[in-house]
């Protein structure tokens, strides 16, 4: 057992962007404007499914101050998609969601091009609706889209038909080992898609100087958005520079390429700049980019001691409309169908299926917190079926060091089994509640993900510093810690440092926002910068000095000898007379060994790297006669490796919960029948308000994990949002004495389930 | 298109910009939000209210009734101590209508004449036998509560008439009132199902009962049965529920993107139970603090 100890308290860290934020100084996309700038607005699906039979622009183009409209025959005839080369910039034949785009207009105002978008004349031939993602997978349901099978894809993804991507974690023989168990536990549970709900709305300004575009993006990722644009639109990379203002949030839901394009090729039809800004209503329905729902099958088999003998599992995912970067999903939930579980068997198969409603892709944990709000009630369902206490059982099951996952990793330097007993220990396991109070745990993972990312660190002759990344900042407060790391290792101060970030022609490539990733990634780069720069400052300082280079160190904004602290230089002195500036970019950590020759569809995730590991336990109340939950208290304890600044870590998982809590309760998008959004509004999709926030309670439990981030971590922004949903849903269910098998568990589902569990109980005596 | 906006200082020239088309905004939050999702537009004439004094004022009658200023703020309504105490199950209404901001900018005139049959307030008013003072550039005015909402969203108010003020008499002695909704959240929130109870008690006796429902019918209304069950009766827990499943029965929920009939339905039993329960209580002078929705749903 790797030995374990409790985060050191740290400095309080001041976010170099609070200030502004905070007072409303901070300027947004939204927030910018050009001489001469026009107005965007998108022309979408007037049917969810339908064949385009004409298009005619004609009165929106005669309309006084419509500068440029565009469909898609005013740009290159290229596809495009990260994981799958399916969508046109404007739906060329065949609209297939309620916001596809058809057309785009240019105009002086908003509101001329509010009404240039009406006046633009689309016929259609409709189609049959593709709603039921679960459906759409039986022979001869009609298509998603018809020329599947030539579409570009990335080789790893199994397609068929209406079928995007099909993955199977296969280990042993689940179907043989699943009748020599004592006891086969089976459940289904379904899930509708949600929104991850930026408070920023999408907003992208573009502005033309010769061939060259500048674009200002509310975008999670600007180096991905930058190939989109340079793609799509069939011009240099080099051509294209992103510029990311600050971000007001993005959960996921401002990653990967959207409307940088279509705003660009405005800005050039026009020979203006234009900018684009986009509703609630449209941050709900055309941001093709929601958590996608799911049908999860579980069937457990187990021995009268807890141990597992075998796990099948059968998941449908809802993909939407179109691939975008989400062609994982169907892999990464059935990572998730296993879970930090030891197991003997398994067969798990995903399909990640079409249909005619939003695109579903990244959003925070993609894929993870439905299954895992599943799984963990199948899991406490097993439990109680060999008479276990859900804690006990989840002692006896979870993975510990040295144990195998379901493609064989062999994990090292891991603390789930910590995690589990912190969190029943925070939030007081065993101790009498009253009879509509109840405790649910919850248990998950998430691995961290290793990507190339560069920095540069250079002083300047008044002593201060700049770094120089290619990282993203959210919210996260990944970047704004940086100066604390850089300062550490020269010895100055974090105020010292500027950061130049969030602009595509200043710093290496990087992968933006996503995969809980930048103090993982961009962090080992900045570290390596800055630890060149230490170098050229010893070098320096050496020779000045005339002194050995090891018998230096960088104390207080100097370089001095050590032992002697008046023989010494100061950083501003060696930055005034020569040129310091350093690059990094460091070794990435290697992805684990795994046998998973016998999987289907492999895109990466049947390994873990450095996998984070947690446990939430939830205390509920809940009013039997109404369904309403509340979540009084949350007790959340994480193996994320080192923690390297422990209030931004804190505040991932204060966010967590409360994004944890929104999805269990009340955040759900309903459909109707045609596959159009019936809340696309903040008044009837229900956030979670503060004042529904319950009682935190965080522990990090922190060891040095070998292949991993900077310093032994490993990430920290997605998880927290994972395990939540599942506690709150086995403490429900310890209070109503029956599970809520439908996600979000709103009132309504609550207080069914209590009269079903009534009529059965009626019928039973 | 030309769009106008004046904000004028005198009631009389407000009353002008009515009859020649311009439609009131005051906190605007029912019109400005709608124009926003796309409910209705703005109208093409704005006439701002807010700095009207004729408009103003929250305060207590000679009579002992209370008379609110159609620019009384629901931060003003939840403030007030006459409200407190003697229209209590106001004070619970407006103490949870919206978020902190609709209740500090949203005013009491908008909200009757939005005529939403979701509108928090509109129980208390209809069961306080409240009524309205209504303006043209011709005439004035007074249209009871219960003759103002003709349907979802409208009322019997002339498009030119301005809503100047709200009226309500002096409860009776003995009078305690609860205002419940059900609510799925905390703040931010909209009636799913909701009631009010206004009951008078004369020794161990209930001599009179207001029962209303709100977002349970295409109007806020009351119900007669309802009220029958519980005058006359001790007001046990026998009479609460006889009352309750009256209130129910009288319901005609719809189903929607909040809930289903048949949910609201059984909601509707639960709530007005709960209101019912609370207004009793109230009236023997226990004390529920307001807003009563928390506190009888069991929140810590």
């Amino acid at each position: 057992m790797a030995s374990v100890e409790t985060a050191p308290q740290q400095p309080t860290f001041i976010r170099p962007d609070g200030k502004e934020k905070v007072t409303g100084s901070g300027r947004y996309t939204a927030d910018l404007t050009l001489t001469g700038q026009a107005y965007a607005r998108f022309r979408y699906a007037d049917h969810p499914h339908a064949r385009i039979v004409r298009v005619d622009a004609s009165k929106a183009r005669a309309l006084p101050g419509v500068l440029a409209v565009l469909t898609h025959e005013d740009v290159p005839g290229v596809k495009y998609g990260q994981m799958a080369q399916d969508r046109y910039l404007f739906a060329k034949d065949i609209v297939r969601f309620e916001a596809d785009i058809v057309a785009a207009v240019a105009a002086t105002t908003e509101e001329i091009a509010a009404r240039a978008a009406e006046l633009i004349e689309v016929e259609y031939e409709p189609l049959p609706a593709i709603v039921d993602y679960e459906a759409g997978m039986a022979e001869g349901s009609p298509l998603v889209h018809e020329d599947w099978a030539s579409n570009e894809r990335d080789e790893n993804l199994v397609a068929d038909g209406n079928t995007l991507g099909y993955s199977t974690i296969v280990k042993g023989d689940a179907d043989a080992a699943m009748a020599s168990a004592d006891v086969v536990v089976k459940g289904r549970y379904t899930s509708d898609p949600s929104h991850g709900v930026p408070i920023e709305p999408h907003a992208v300004v573009a502005q033309w100087q010769g061939d060259k575009v500048t674009i200002w993006s509310s975008t999670q990722v600007p180096y991905i958005a930058r190939s989109g644009v340079a793609h799509t639109l069939q011009i240099p990379e080099a051509n294209v520079r992103v510029i990311v203002p600050l971000l007001g949030g993005g959960f996921g839901a401002k990653c990967d390429f959207h409307f940088e394009a279509h705003v660009a090729a405005l800005a050039r039809a026009a020979g203006r700049p234009v900018k684009l800004v986009f509703s609630r209503r449209e941050e709900f329905v055309a941001i093709d980019h929601r958590r996608e729902g799911m049908v999860l099958e579980f069937e457990t088999g187990v021995r009268r001691d807890g141990s597992i003998v075998a796990r099948k599992a059968r998941l449908v995912l809802d993909k939407g409309a179109y691939c975008g970067e989400g062609g994982f999903l169907a892999q990464m939930a059935a990572m998730h169908a296993c879970g930090p579980y030891k197991m003997e068997h398994v067969f798990v198969e995903s399909y990640l299926n079409y249909s005619t409603t939003q695109p579903s892709a990244s959003v925070r944990a993609p894929a993870a917190p439905q299954v895992c709000w599943a799984l963990e009630q199948h899991v406490d369902e097993v439990a109680r079926a060999i008479d276990l206490d859900p804690l006990e059982f989840r002692r006896r099951t979870l993975i510990a060091e040295g144990d195998e996952g379901p493609t064989k990793q062999v994990f090292d330097h891991i603390a789930i089994k910590e995690t589990l007993e912190r969190a029943a220990e925070l939030i007081g396991y065993g101790e009498e509640l009253p009879d509509d109070e109840a405790i649910g745990f919850s248990c998950g993972w998430w691995p961290s993900f290793s990507s190339n990312a560069g920095a540069y660190v250079q002083l300047n002759p008044d002593g201060s510093g700049t770094i120089v990344t290619g990282a993203q900042e959210n919210g996260t407060g990944a970047v704004m810690a940086m100066p604390a790391y850089v300062a550490e290792v020269l010895g100055m101060r974090p105020g010292d440092f500027q950061i130049l970030y969030q602009d595509t022609d200043a710093a290496p490539w990087d992968m933006g926002s996503a995969g809980s990733q930048t103090t993982f990634n961009a962090v080992r780069a900045v570290l390596d910068a800055a630890d060149d720069v230490r170098n050229q400052l010893l070098d320096a300082a050496a020779e000045q000095l005339e002194a050995a280079r090891e018998d230096l160190e960088l104390v207080e904004g100097s370089v001095r000898v050590k032992g002697s602290p008046d023989h010494a230089v100061s950083v501003a002195e060696i930055a005034a007379s020569t040129t310091i500036h350093g690059k990094g970019a460091g070794p990435l950590p290697d992805s684990p060994p795994v046998e998973a020759a016998s999987c289907v569809g492999r895109l990466g995730f049947e390994s873990f790297l450095a996998p984070q590991l947690f446990t939430h336990a939830a205390r509920v109340k809940v009013d039997r006669e109404t369904g309403v939950v509340r979540v009084l208290q949350v007790a959340a304890a994480h193996d994320s490796g080192r923690i390297l600044n422990k209030i931004g870590a804190d505040g991932q998982v204060y966010g967590g919960i409360a994004m944890g809590i929104g999805m269990a309760l009340s955040e759900g998008t309903l459909l109707d029948e045609q596959g159009r959004q019936r809340n696309p509004h903040l008044l009837d999709y229900k956030l979670v308000t503060s004042a529904d926030g319950p009682a935190m309670d965080i522990e990090w439990v922190e060891i040095d994990t070998p292949n991993a981030g900077p310093n032994g971590s490993k990430g920290v922004g997605e998880p927290p949002c994972v395990p939540t949903a599942g506690a709150v849903a086995n403490a429900i269910a310890a209070v109503i004495g029956t599970q809520v098998r439908e996600l979000p568990m709103t009132p309504e589902r609550v207080w069914r389930a209590v009269q079903e569990r009534a009529e059965q109980e009626g019928d039973a005596r | 298109m030309t769009r106008t906006f004046v904000a004028p200082a005198t009631l009389d020239e407000a009353l002008a910009a009515m009859a020649a088309g311009a439609r009131p905004v005051a906190g605007g939050t029912d019109l400005v939000v709608g124009a926003r999702q796309g409910k209705a537009p703005l109208p093409d004439g704005l006439l701002a209210i807010h700095r009207i004094d004729e408009l103003r004022g929250l305060a207590e009658t000679e009579s002992g009734g209370l008379r609110l200023g159609a620019l009384a703020t629901h931060e003003d309504i939840v403030a007030n101590a006459t409200v407190r105490e003697w229209f209590s199950a106001l004070a619970d209404a407006s103490a949870i209508v919206g978020s902190h901001a609709t209740r500090a900018q949203g005013t009491i005139g908008g909200n009757v004449m939005n005529g939403s049959p979701a509108m928090d307030a509109g129980g208390p008013l209809l069961c306080f036998d409240g009524s309205v003072i209504l303006r043209s550039a011709s005439r004035a005015r007074t249209v009871a509560i219960a003759d103002l909402w003709t349907g979802p969203g409208s009322t019997s108010a002339n498009a030119d008439e301005l809503l100047i003020s709200v009226e309500l008499p002096a409860p009776a002695p003995g009078t305690g009132s609860c205002y419940v909704r059900l609510e799925y959240r905390r703040q931010m929130e909209i009636a799913v199902v909701g009631a009010t109870a206004v009951v008078t008690l004369d020794g161990g006796t209930v001599a009179d009962a207001r029962i209303a429902i709100t977002a349970l019918a295409p109007t806020i209304r009351r119900i007669e049965a309802a009220e029958g069950a519980l005058v006359g009766s001790d007001g046990g827990p026998d009479a609460i529920e006889a009352a309750a499943r009256a209130t129910a029965e009288a319901s005609t929920p719809i189903s929607d993107v909040r809930g289903s009939a048949e949910y609201r339905l059984a909601m509707a039993v639960v709530i007005a139970r709960r209101a019912i329960a609370g207004a009793i209580a109230r009236a023997r002078g226990e004390h529920i603090p307001i807003p009563a929705s928390p506190a009888l749903h069991g929140a810590p």
